[in-house]
């Protein structure tokens, strides 16, 4: 893997991770 | 419809046909009309690709099932910011680099004519068909909202993406692209403010609403090949659903292949890889919103009009008694099995499958709203923005039909050597073809309503065995004959499963189908050079 795959990797998972979080949040928060 | 919506409506097509037009530059040769003389800036290929993808049955159905179902199909697109990642660095190079018109070009420079022309002849076939599904489906909600002629609706919609399709090619198309996502998800924006606004709610108090009902439910990690709605589904099955299909699929590999680099190719396709998730939240939050709405306001027991109307004649007094309970109820549950009894009496009426009605129905959730509150001139924008997604849709199908039929067949086998200015005029009456076809069939598609799940069902034979070719071309030690034997194994693969195990989700036979070709093909081009020694030594 050259250095910037890794990075845009890194990049791509880190934003989807934020997204995943917030629509947890979102489910967990309001659906209580 | 009021003149003012109108006027909108006509006045944004008017602009997109002519703002594709004056945007067409350099369209007397090939590579200036299929390819935008590899020219165009990365974030314009960026957002076609987006919009290529955005189809009115996003703005329709997705509402819809947002209105009906929640977030949870948001889920499908888990996949996608991987898969983006991943032909970054595998099949846009080898493409892009290749500098080829079509993705099924570079198959017969790397194997043989048969697996080349055998590809492409699948991607006319699936995209020819779906092409109609994409005008179909918004044209039987336009005729049965506004009780408009079902072929005015075709044409409203189809003839203006051939008008400026033909006339502009890809040029056309990716800046027709661009200024419709504006418009697309300034509408959707507009939407989401004017119901916020509506709400007699607190939006706080509107997403507890929401919520409750279930509606804000995103994940589902349960394990199950039969659910296409599950985390696993969308991450696993998703990321090879969106390698076939940004990876293989003319329609969107035609976007990045225009792009000045094989950097701003990537780039491109990194939007996708940022927005998609999000812009598939917003679309979501319109349905779950409207839902809300609908729960603090009067909403009718059956929302498509037609099924309402054939059933109040057929069956006035059963149906009268449903709609008075349902008006009285006052819980979800109870409104929910009234709407189920609703859907069984509908389904005795008019001979259709309670899901099929059911189905139907979802998609007329949002256009209701959008006619019946909506302020006008809003209304306008809305409706100019479903007509704007399928012109996007439909437009990118028709380049990339267009080119895989003048490229991989029309050029390979009929005519080699003519000038440019006669393949061009080839292309140009390729586009209007696929343009009337689309148009045609899809006037009988929305009579025909399985016709819809029979083409989507039949792309799923061979999407992820195309993907496995594809994998296949990357790997040194491949050799053609295995390739073609794998891509026929791995359709007769999903086939089997289809038929044998007919519950299983479309998205797991992009899987089957992947992996299948990629076994059988290393199998068997492994096994050549061997017979070849054999044979040699004997």
């Amino acid at each position: 893997m050259t250095n910037q795959f890794k990075v845009t990797l890194l990049r791509v998972l880190a934003i989807q991770v934020i997204t995943l979080l917030l629509l947890g949040w979102l489910q967990q928060h309001y659906s209580a | 419809m009021h003149p003012l919506n109108w006027a909108i409506v006509v006045g944004w097509l008017g602009y997109a046909v002519s703002h594709g037009i004056r945007r067409s530059k350099n369209t007397k040769e090939l590579e200036g009309y299929f390819l935008g003389n590899r020219s165009l800036p990365w974030w314009a290929v960026g957002l076609s690709v987006m919009a290529t993808q955005l189809s009115a049955v996003t703005m329709i159905g997705t509402t819809g099932q947002g209105a009906t179902d929640g977030m949870r199909f948001i889920q499908f697109y888990f996949g996608l910011p991987l898969a983006m990642v991943i032909l970054g660095v595998t099949l846009v190079p080898f493409l892009h680099g290749a500098r080829v018109y079509t993705a099924y070009e570079y198959l017969e420079r790397r194997f043989d004519a048969k697996t080349r022309s055998f590809t492409a002849l699948l991607f006319l076939l699936s995209r020819g068909m779906s092409a109609s599904t994409i005008i179909a489906a918004p044209a039987v909600v336009f005729s049965a909202v506004f009780g408009w002629n079902l072929w005015w609706c075709v044409a409203l919609i189809g003839v203006p993406a051939v008008i400026y399709t033909m006339v502009g090619g890809v040029q056309a198309v990716t800046w027709v692209d661009v200024k419709q996502m504006f418009l697309i998800v300034g509408a959707l924006l507009a939407v989401v403010i004017t119901l916020l606004i509506k709400i007699p709610l607190s939006p706080n108090d509107a997403l507890h609403m929401a919520g409750s009902a279930g509606r804000l439910r995103v994940f589902d990690f349960s394990f199950s090949l039969t659910n296409t709605y599950t985390f696993w589904s969308g991450l696993i099955g998703g990321t090879f659903l969106m390698l076939s299909y940004f990876g293989t699929d003319q329609s969107q590999v035609q976007r990045y292949l225009s792009a000045k680099s094989v950097n701003e190719a990537r780039s491109s396709l990194l939007i996708s890889a940022y927005w998609k998730i999000p812009l598939q939240a917003l679309v979501l939050l319109v349905g779950v919103l409207v839902f809300v709405f609908y729960e603090t306001h009067e909403q009718p027991l059956l929302f498509n009009p037609t099924n309402d109307r054939t059933v109040r004649e057929a069956e006035p007094a059963k149906y009268a008694a449903l709609e008075q309970r349902f008006h009285a109820a006052t819980s979800l549950a109870a409104r929910d099995s009234l709407r189920t009894a609703a859907y069984e009496l509908t389904s005795t009426v008019t001979h259709q499958a309670v899901k099929d009605v059911r189905k139907a129905d979802v998609n007329y959730v949002v256009p209701r709203f959008v006619i019946g509150f909506l302020p006008i001139g809003l209304s306008g924008i809305f409706i100019a923005a479903v007509i704007a997604a399928a012109m996007n849709a439909i437009s990118g199908e028709l380049t990339s039909l267009s080119t895989a039929t003048v490229i991989d067949f029309y050029r390979r086998w009929i005519r080699h050597d003519a000038p440019e200015s006669h393949y061009l005029i080839v292309s140009r009456a390729a586009t209007v073809f696929w343009g009337i076809f689309a148009c045609i069939v899809a006037k009988f598609a929305v009579n025909l309503g399985s016709l819809i799940e029979v083409v989507n069902r039949f792309g799923s034979f061979f999407y992820g065995s195309i993907l496995g070719v594809f994998l296949l071309a990357m790997i040194p030690r491949a050799r053609a004959n295995g390739a073609f034997v794998g891509l026929i194994a791995g359709m007769a693969a999903v086939g089997f499963v289809n038929f044998s195990q007919p519950d299983v989700s479309f998205l797991w036979h992009n899987v089957i189908g992947a992996v299948t070709v990629v076994v059988v093909g290393m199998a068997l081009s492994l096994a050549q050079p061997q017979a070849v020694e054999a044979a040699r030594a004997s």
